[in-house]
């Protein structure tokens, strides 16, 4: 079922998750990062790398419209990211404000 | 007072999964129960993530569906009623009634029928073999997959690994033919993309316009089973333009003058119209494959499914000897890398037990074989499947069924699961899976030698398939050492150990860091066949085979490690174009009748039919549909959504309707893998797929199949 990345991202964009993608779906803009859907392979491996539990698997996508909408539609006009950045100076506060 | 923890351990494994990725596991048991498995981050394919058809594996082993314990059938065949009996009656039941049809008719008319539910060296395809040709029974030539391939990868280049897919980064021209990598070899795919990301092409030639097409710099969308035509039109402008590397053609390879007489009948102008892709598409791919090196081509199975797909694969595995390719790394082409592991036939099957003149029956006839439809003296009565599911998998489910549905036929199955061909059977036997057993990996798709160690206890009575056959082998009285081997002295036979590809590696060694690489090279490094050094009998690449006065052969791995009784048959030296047998206009009444091409590749979700019983992959795959052009669609009128009927002359299925562009007018697709019994109408698509061969290495011509789709 399609994955989709939180709003758990933003303020992080700590990017583990791109380097874990055999199908580099990932798209980012300067405050977070999003799913294609389109290109998404469902294997997941980016689930785990997250340090704030910021991607999940939608099974109720009826449930989940809006969030899968906003990484198709930003995943459209942003430029894939293969490749791991820094976190934003915001991450350590945002992880610890998670409860991670 | 004591304090309670859990106790957590880590057991390092590979993947069971016939795919050619064989990841490196790492199982997680807490407590004694399986928690979760994940991949090995070390492992340069596995890169620490599996894939979607292992999302949930550890639940797979608790399945409450599981056959934990013997059955024997209580309903009539095929209602899946059965009654748990011990294991002593189940192997005394065996016993009684196959010694009483050795009495009666001979010991061919037993015959096993297994393939790749598993895919280890002791437990996979050939788990079997030596317990069958001791027995004496027909030999089952396994060709659901990849025969066809391999047969014509050996007559062109020998058996050889070829190209690494992991040098496959450093390629600028990558060709993926025939195959939805991102489906089913995931894990190569990054290799693409890093190529990709350094500039390199990628083209994807392809029917429909797959997961992996979507990703391609360039998408060729050919009519189904014309590949052959294709790659002779790619050689005739190489040949043409005076793109040939000559050098390396007159050092290395075998045949240039016939086969530049073969691609002379190709100009593009035919090409075109054979293949519906423009006459200028066909030009500039063979221009761009030729001149951009590194050139690589990725060949899938798909490829061999048609009539003429063993000659389609000779002739695209001529190409890189052609233009030099395999000078540079990252250049050649891959297929299946299964020759660089030194695996013993000779002691895994034990050929040396068949007796002479033992029968050979192709497992994709089973249904012919079992109706009478073949004519056999001795007729089959008993059946014994493992690692196998043929009421999903085999072409024409129908006669097949209707052969397993016979009540003088004794069937056995070794299963995880009550499948549509569980149901079939007398006698049903519980496995274990991955986590509960001991084995060597076997792979197709890299250069690693996996371990896979147990991490859980096997629950109920499962065994493991070599377990199986030790008791069965014990059963029916036979004596011999081969018996009485432990798992570790069998896999030190079963490779040899002192070859150089495995210098350094040991199974004490695989005890403790899982998996290694073989010694053939590094990606970076590894070009086999700069220089020739071709695995045929002149060790050249032959593009006119010396192999082919022999006629059509299946190699021994498929087939027991038995090298007599051959189907045979006329083999053309030079690669050839055979056309599709129904999805062209050869058979007019037909075209009229069934104007639709059928395909039906791999799902994404399952493996062949594993998991697809499991709820949350059900979910992910969605249920049986067909993706049919807006065009094919209105005129009959079918909305996005709608369930149709899709049949021919040998069955039906329903699915629901895609309306889609990424199939053109006249080809629709859909999965194979759905469990028929869990569809509507309990049929699938192997309902209406021939039960024909292709031209090479008895491979099976799914994708050569007409149907007619009609709203519900």
């Amino acid at each position: 079922m399609p994955h989709v990345v939180t709003d758990n991202c933003r303020l992080c964009l700590f990017t583990d998750c791109v380097e874990h993608c055999p199908v580099q779906c990932f798209h980012a803009d300067g405050e977070r990062s999003y799913i294609d859907p389109d290109v998404c392979i469902d294997c997941g491996a980016c689930i785990p790398a997250c340090p704030v539990q910021a991607i999940h698997e939608v099974f109720e996508p009826d449930a989940e419209r809006e969030l899968l909408e906003l990484n198709k539609e930003r995943s459209r006009t942003l430029p894939t990211i293969s490749v791991k950045r820094s976190p934003l100076p915001s991450a350590a506060a945002r992880q610890a404000e998670l409860g991670f | 007072m004591s304090v309670q923890s859990a106790e957590t351990k880590t057991v390092r494994g590979a993947c069971p999964q016939d795919c050619p990725d064989t990841c490196a596991f790492i199982y997680h048991v807490e407590d004694g129960k399986l928690v979760e498995v994940t991949g090995d981050p070390a492992h340069p394919m596995t890169r620490g993530g599996l894939c979607v058809k292992l999302k949930d594996f550890a639940e797979h082993h608790y399945n409450p569906d599981r056959l934990l314990y013997p059955m024997k059938r209580t309903g009539p065949k095929g209602s899946g009623k059965y009654e748990r009996i011990s294991w002593e009656e189940a192997l005394s039941t065996i016993k009684s009634k196959w010694t009483d049809i050795i009495d009666q008719y001979g010991s061919q008319a037993i015959m096993p029928h297994a393939y790749l539910g598993n895919q280890g060296t002791a437990n996979g395809l050939t788990a079997g073999d030596a317990f069958f040709n001791r027995l004496g029974s027909t030999v089952a030539e396994k060709t659901y997959c990849e025969s066809g391939s391999s047969t014509a990868w050996v007559m062109t280049v020998g058996p050889t690994g070829g190209l690494d897919v992991e040098s496959l980064a450093h390629a600028k021209y990558i060709i993926v033919w025939g195959m939805n990598m991102v489906s089913t070899n995931l894990h190569a795919w990054p290799f693409v993309l890093e190529a990709k990301n350094k500039g390199a092409k990628i083209v994807v030639i392809d029917p429909f316009k797959s997961r992996t097409a979507k990703q391609a710099d360039w998408h060729i969308a050919l009519k189904p089973g014309t590949d052959g035509a294709l790659a002779l039109g790619m050689m005739n402008v190489i040949i043409q333009e005076r793109l040939v590397d000559y050098d390396y053609v007159e050092k290395y390879t075998l045949g240039y003058e016939e086969l530049k007489v073969r691609a002379a009948e190709f100009p593009v102008e035919r090409v075109a119209e054979i293949t519906g892709i423009p006459a200028a598409d066909i030009v500039k791919l063979a221009r761009e494959y030729a001149t951009t090196p590194p050139a690589a081509i990725r060949e899938g199975v798909a490829v061999e499914r048609s009539p003429g797909g063993g000659d389609a694969v000779r002739a695209i595995t001529c190409l890189p000897a052609l233009i030099g390719a395999w000078r540079h790394v990252g250049g050649g082409a891959v297929e299946m890398p299964i020759y660089e592991f030194p695996m013993s036939v000779a002691h895994v099957s034990r050929p040396d037990w068949i007796p002479p003149g033992t029968r050979v029956i192709n497992e994709l006839d089973l249904g012919a074989a079992l109706t009478g439809k073949m004519k056999l003296d001795p007729p089959i009565k008993s059946v014994f499947v493992y690692n196998s599911n043929p009421v999903s998998q085999a072409p024409d489910a129908g006669e097949l069924v209707r052969g397993l549905q016979r009540e003088d036929l004794f069937t056995v199955c070794s299963e995880l699961f009550l499948t549509d061909t569980a149901k079939y059977a007398d006698i049903l036997l519980p496995a274990t899976m991955q986590a509960e057993q001991y084995d060597i990996m076997v792979t197709w798709g890299h250069l690693y030698i996996m371990l896979n160690q147990p991490a859980i206890p096997a629950p109920g009575e499962c065994v493991a398939n070599i377990d199986l056959f030790r008791k069965l082998a014990k059963t029916m009285g036979f004596n011999d050492a081969y018996w009485s081997l432990t798992d570790d002295e069998w896999l030190t036979l079963a490779y040899d150990w002192t070859s150089p590809a495995l210098e350094g590696i040991t199974l004490d060694i695989l005890k403790k860091d899982g998996w290694k690489r073989l010694n053939v090279g590094m990606p970076d490094v590894r070009t086999p066949h700069a220089e020739g050094n071709f695995k045929t009998p002149s060790g050249k690449c032959e593009f006119a085979s010396s192999m082919a006065a022999n006629g059509n052969f299946v190699l021994d791995v498929w087939r027991s490690g038995y090298t007599e009784m051959q189907v045979g048959g006329y083999v053309d030296p030079v690669p050839n174009y055979i056309p599709p047998h129904e999805a062209i206009d050869s058979e007019p009444t037909k075209t009229v009748q069934f104007p639709l091409n059928l395909l039906s590749p791999k799902p994404h979700a399952f493996l062949n039919t594993q998991y697809g019983n499991e709820g949350p992959q059900m979910k992910r795959q969605g249920e049986q549909r067909i993706m049919i052009n807006p065009a094919d669609a209105a005129s009959r009128s079918i909305a996005n959504g709608a369930y149709v009927r899709v049949f021919n002359e040998r069955g039906t299925f329903e699915a629901k309707a895609d309306l889609t562009d990424d199939v053109g007018a006249g080809l629709i697709v859909t999965n194979v893998g759905h469990w028929p019994g869990l569809n509507r109408t309990g049929t699938a698509v192997n309902s209406t797929t021939a039960p024909r061969h292709a031209n090479l290495g008895q491979a099976g011509v799914y994708s050569d199949n007409r149907v007619e789709v009609e709203r519900i």
